[in-house]
């Protein structure tokens, strides 16, 4: 038992951190460079000093979702364990570190490296971020026996089976669409069909976060957009900032669209407030062969023992920072209903907040009476090696 | 016994008609730039130091103490030893571990759901495609604004 430990779920966008006995912070992983500043790149959290976002320039440590450069990494871990982010000291507080799963055995060699000699941690606990999230979901849920893990993340969605707290690898999918694929082609829409706007990764994605929607009758809502004046209760005017008055750009309500803009500049967004996230529930609206969030689950279950299956039916769970569209979880309900076997109980859980979830979990973890048998200390590192960690750490 | 027809005559002014493998080349392209970072280029990359300007060392010289006697490395450093490209962490990870479950056996299958399209334009359910370059519109209009703008025009 340990009073507190220091848990790092290192994301392909942001990095959740801090010690388990405070709250997270959801901090920016990349380093920003903006136009506007040109003395200074702005290292994660320092991106709230810049006060011109426009044209903001991303260099991330993650491509594809996995750590690739490691410089940039480097840099933004100085900073985050730093005095002015988030102070650790590691030489007292063990640490939790989250990693994609089937990450490749170099990015693992390289990482505990880092931990154990240019950090210098007492003890480390490398894990997968669904590990944790499954582990806040049996906690919260006593005696369940098996739990759905979805990630709808920044680089990719997965769906993990999660039978008795031990994931079944088999039964891993991942879909190579998420929170970045969704922003560029929002971008690459608007700057078609209204303003160009490829170069604004900042603006777009707040675009995205604030008027973007799950739809749940498709279809639908497309012939509503179509309509004209009243009838269309879709469209909306999004007001973008200038970054002189509107720090934040917003969504207008339907009454004040297409009312006369007073020198501020807008966008419409009509069937692209649905459209966008719908690609989560069909890649192939995009181009890309592969199943939808809703169809990757129940292929998924039904890859995995027929006495678990209305266990992971009735216990999915939804992280990432794409499930905070409004309506995905309903939707994901809808249509794992629609595909399940009748006879199984279908139950959606959308955490309070299911960006920090993962983390929480590693919060609740470090409480685990046996946590130091999970870890591995510098001391075994220092005799053994990497062995150690590939045999101790199930990632 | 039956006269061959007429040739169909090529028409020089006709418009040239991308094949099958241009189409789906195109089509990844555009799949590929959904992961690009950034689209335009550093702001910061014509600054220019200037000669004349002091130089700063972040390393205080600070003798003896002994503790601290580890050299610490820089980010650099790890840029270095850890030199490696997604395609080269796939590859490898392949040769090592070659049975699934691995990274390239976990991407989802194929949907079964039929595919819908969608108006390039508009973005409204589509049912015609353009018939030199495949893009998909919904009316004569969006034809109309596709070929003026995008129809092979900046991408073939």
């Amino acid at each position: 038992m340990i009073d507190k430990a220091y848990i790092l779920d290192n994301g392909g966008f942001t990095a959740k951190v801090g010690m388990s006995s405070a709250k997270p912070r959801v901090i920016p992983n990349s380093v920003m460079k903006a136009k506007s500043e040109r003395r200074r790149p702005f290292i994660a959290d320092q991106v709230e000093e810049c006060r011109d976002a426009s044209g903001l320039f991303y260099i991330l440590p993650f491509q594809k979702g996995y750590l690739v450069n490691w410089d940039i990494q480097k840099t933004i871990w100085d900073h985050i364990f730093g005095k002015d982010c988030c102070p650790v000291n590691f030489n007292e507080t063990p640490l939790i570190v989250t990693e994609p799963y089937f990450n490749f055995p170099s990015i693992q060699e390289a990482m505990t490296e880092i931990f154990f000699e240019e950090y210098e941690c007492q003890s480390l606990l490398r894990i997968n971020a669904g590990d944790l999230s499954n582990y806040h979901y049996t906690s919260n849920n006593p005696g369940t026996l098996a739990c759905m893990v979805v990630d709808v993340g920044y680089s990719f969605s997965h769906v993990t089976p999660y039978i008795k707290g031990k994931k079944r690898r088999e039964g891993i999918k991942r879909i190579d669409v998420g929170g970045k694929a969704l922003t560029n082609h929002l971008k690459d829409i608007i700057s078609y069909r209204q303003l160009h706007v490829m170069d604004e990764t900042y603006v777009i994605n707040q675009v995205k976060e604030d008027s973007c929607f799950v739809s749940l009758d498709f279809m639908a809502d497309m012939e509503v957009a179509r309509k004209r004046g009243n009838d269309n209760t879709i469209v909306r005017d999004y007001v973008l900032p200038d970054f002189t008055s509107i720090r934040r750009g917003f969504l207008r309500t339907l009454e004040e669209t297409s009312k006369s803009t007073d020198g501020e500049q807008t966008l419409r967004m009509n069937n692209e407030r649905f459209a966008v996230p719908e690609i989560l529930f069909q890649p192939s609206d995009l181009g890309v062969q592969q199943m939808g969030v809703a169809e990757a689950i129940v292929s998924s279950i039904n890859s995995c023992p027929k006495e678990t299956q209305p266990h992971l039916y009735s216990n999915i769970v939804v992280t990432g920072g794409c499930s905070l569209f409004p309506n995905f979880q309903k939707r994901l309900l809808q249509d794992v209903r629609k595909l399940a076997p009748d006879e199984f109980n279908v139950r959606v859980t959308l955490p309070e907040n299911p960006l920090t979830y993962a983390w929480e979990g590693g919060a609740l973890l470090s409480k685990h009476p046996e946590f130091y048998s999970f870890v591995v200390t510098k001391e075994e590192y220092e005799e053994e090696g990497l062995h150690i960690c590939y045999e101790r750490f199930d990632v | 016994m039956s006269k061959p027809g007429p040739k169909p005559r090529r028409d020089v002014n006709s418009r040239r008609v991308l094949d099958e493998a241009a189409r789906r080349r195109r089509a990844r392209r555009a799949l590929e730039a959904l992961e690009q970072d950034n689209f335009h280029d550093d702001p910061h990359g014509d600054l220019v130091m200037s000669k004349k300007a002091p130089k700063f060392s972040d390393k205080l010289e600070v003798r003896g103490g002994g503790r601290k006697k580890k050299q610490k490395h820089s980010a650099e450093y790890y840029k270095l030893k850890y030199r490696k490209t997604f395609n080269q962490l796939v590859e490898e990870a392949q040769l090592s571990h070659p049975d699934p479950p691995n990274y390239l056996s976990a991407q989802a299958e194929p949907s079964n759901l039929p595919e819908r399209h969608f108006c390039a334009v508009c973005g409204f359910p589509s049912n015609y495609t353009c018939i030199q370059c495949g893009t998909r519109y919904c009316c004569v209009r969006c034809l109309g604004t596709h070929q003026d703008t995008r129809c092979l025009k900046w991408t073939a």
